[in-house]
């Protein structure tokens, strides 16, 4: 009793779905991410300056002068980067209950369909603290994000692929350990430094209007994209001794 | 046929397989052994979940390891291997999908076992005993060509037994091979054609039941 088996992408689109459907049921990984981009918005919406300020220069003391929309983008990233990490740490949650994952490494898939799986799920749930976190972040401090939206679209998914690749990679070894919720962030933050630094360069440039005209702008895409094609590669390989 | 040569695994300084070389023919075998005596080790080795340290372990000489043997093989372990938050019947469908297996089978199946009732329900949601048979649906919903259920008896009680045995006598053809372990033979017995013993790990005994009773091999 057999009906034709699903190829790669359709075995991976069904693992994808069930996960994006286990959290619509729980609602155990989105809301707790999304609580907490809230949370470091409303406390940097006290504690930064506002939209009028964004294009002025700071003096700052121990570094010279530096524009307040580097340092807005940047607490803009760390909120995208640890509210990932929160969603990240529990990417293996529902294969941990009840030896799920068992039937999940017997079943006649290659590794790399569950890697992908679960980064699609993954980048779901960046995206959507992104749609929060962007508008929020332009309401509250004057982001021109309409400005070259297509560019910073593309920025956003850049930044994304890798963040998403390597997070879920360092996932699936921190759920080997019994702390995997401190193991992740300790794995995961040194191998996401160029990831996050390519960010905050290129869009604090987009969003005060000046589009990619920066003089670093070429060279942090081309980072970005070297990392992306790096990490995805890596974690396709690696993912299998990942869950060993 | 599932070959073991000279298989020993070891969990830091627990020696939980300790050499144990058997060959294990077609047909229903019982693996039994007290608790401790490396039952489950043995069935995770087979299944491809866990690497031993020394020997080698086939399924009609072949590796259990890649794709083609895990596709051969179907495993109960002490957890029902299903997704709480999904029904038993996403769960089956999801894995009759995956192995290539039709949506039917996970009904027809849902039927054999008695689990009817609860398909709709989440799985996190059903007693130990449904659980338990639910995950014996789960491995046998592609129909392997190897059957490994460990303690399916556990928190069952005799109507799901008898749902659990009834399942496995159906399943049970020509070329088909099952370990089945538990620490209370008794219902195995019923159905098994042979029977391997542990105790701390080793090979203590292996025979096949006949007419004469248990002879050993």
């Amino acid at each position: 009793m057999t009906s034709a088996e699903l190829g790669f992408i359709a075995k991976t689109a069904a693992l994808a779905r069930k996960d994006l459907r286990i959290e619509m049921r729980a609602r155990e990984t989105l809301p707790p991410m999304l609580a907490f981009a809230f949370a470091v918005t409303v406390v940097l919406s006290f504690t930064l300056p506002g939209a009028p300020e964004l294009h002025a220069p700071r003096e700052l003391p121990p570094v010279g002068t530096v524009a307040l929309a580097d340092v807005v983008a940047g607490f803009l990233w760390i909120t995208v980067l640890f509210a990932g990490l929160i969603g990240f740490a529990r990417t293996f949650e529902a294969e941990r209950d009840d030896d799920a994952i068992e039937s999940l490494l017997l079943a006649p898939i290659d590794r790399s369909g569950l890697w992908l799986a679960k980064a699609i799920a993954n980048l779901v749930f960046i995206v959507a603290i992104e749609l929060f976190l962007v508008p929020a972040f332009a309401l509250l401090f004057g982001f021109r994000v309409l400005d070259d939206i297509g560019t910073l679209v593309g920025v956003v998914l850049l930044v994304d692929l890798g963040f998403v690749a390597t997070g879920t990679l360092f996932s699936a070894l921190a759920a080997q350990t019994r702390s995997r919720e401190l193991m992740l962030p300790i794995l995961a933050l040194p191998a996401l430094v160029p990831v996050f630094l390519g960010a905050v360069e290129l869009s604090s440039d987009l969003f005060v209007g000046r589009g990619l005209a920066g003089d670093g702008s070429a060279g942090w895409l081309a980072i970005l994209g070297v990392y992306d094609v790096a990490a995805i590669a890596v974690s396709v390989m690696a993912f299998e001794y990942a869950l060993d | 046929m599932i070959s073991l040569d000279n298989v020993t695994v070891v969990f830091g300084r627990t020696l939980a397989l300790d050499q144990v070389s058997v060959e294990i023919p077609e047909g229903v075998t019982g693996v039994f052994g007290p608790n401790g005596s490396g039952k489950s080790t043995l069935l995770k080795a087979v299944a491809g979940l866990l690497k031993p340290q020394h020997g080698r372990i086939a399924i009609d000489g072949s590796d259990r390891r890649d794709e083609t043997a895990r596709r051969a093989v179907g495993y109960a372990g002490h957890g029902s291997g299903l997704y709480g938050r999904l029904s038993l019947r996403e769960n089956l469908e999801l894995f009759a999908s995956l192995y290539g297996a039709s949506a039917e089978r996970a009904g027809t199946l849902i039927d054999q076992l008695g689990l009817r009732e609860f398909a709709s329900r989440p799985v996190a949601e059903l007693s130990a005993g449904s659980k338990r048979r639910a995950a014996v649906a789960r491995a046998l919903v592609h129909d392997p060509d190897v059957l490994l259920l460990d303690e399916p008896y556990a928190n069952v009680d005799d109507e799901a037994s008898e749902a659990i045995s009834r399942a496995v006598a159906t399943w049970k053809t020509d070329g088909k091979t099952a370990l089945v372990a538990t620490h209370g033979a008794k219902k195995v017995k019923a159905y098994a054609d042979g029977g391997i013993i542990l105790q701390r790990g080793r090979l203590i005994r292996s025979g096949r039941y006949t007419s004469e009773g248990f002879t050993a091999t």
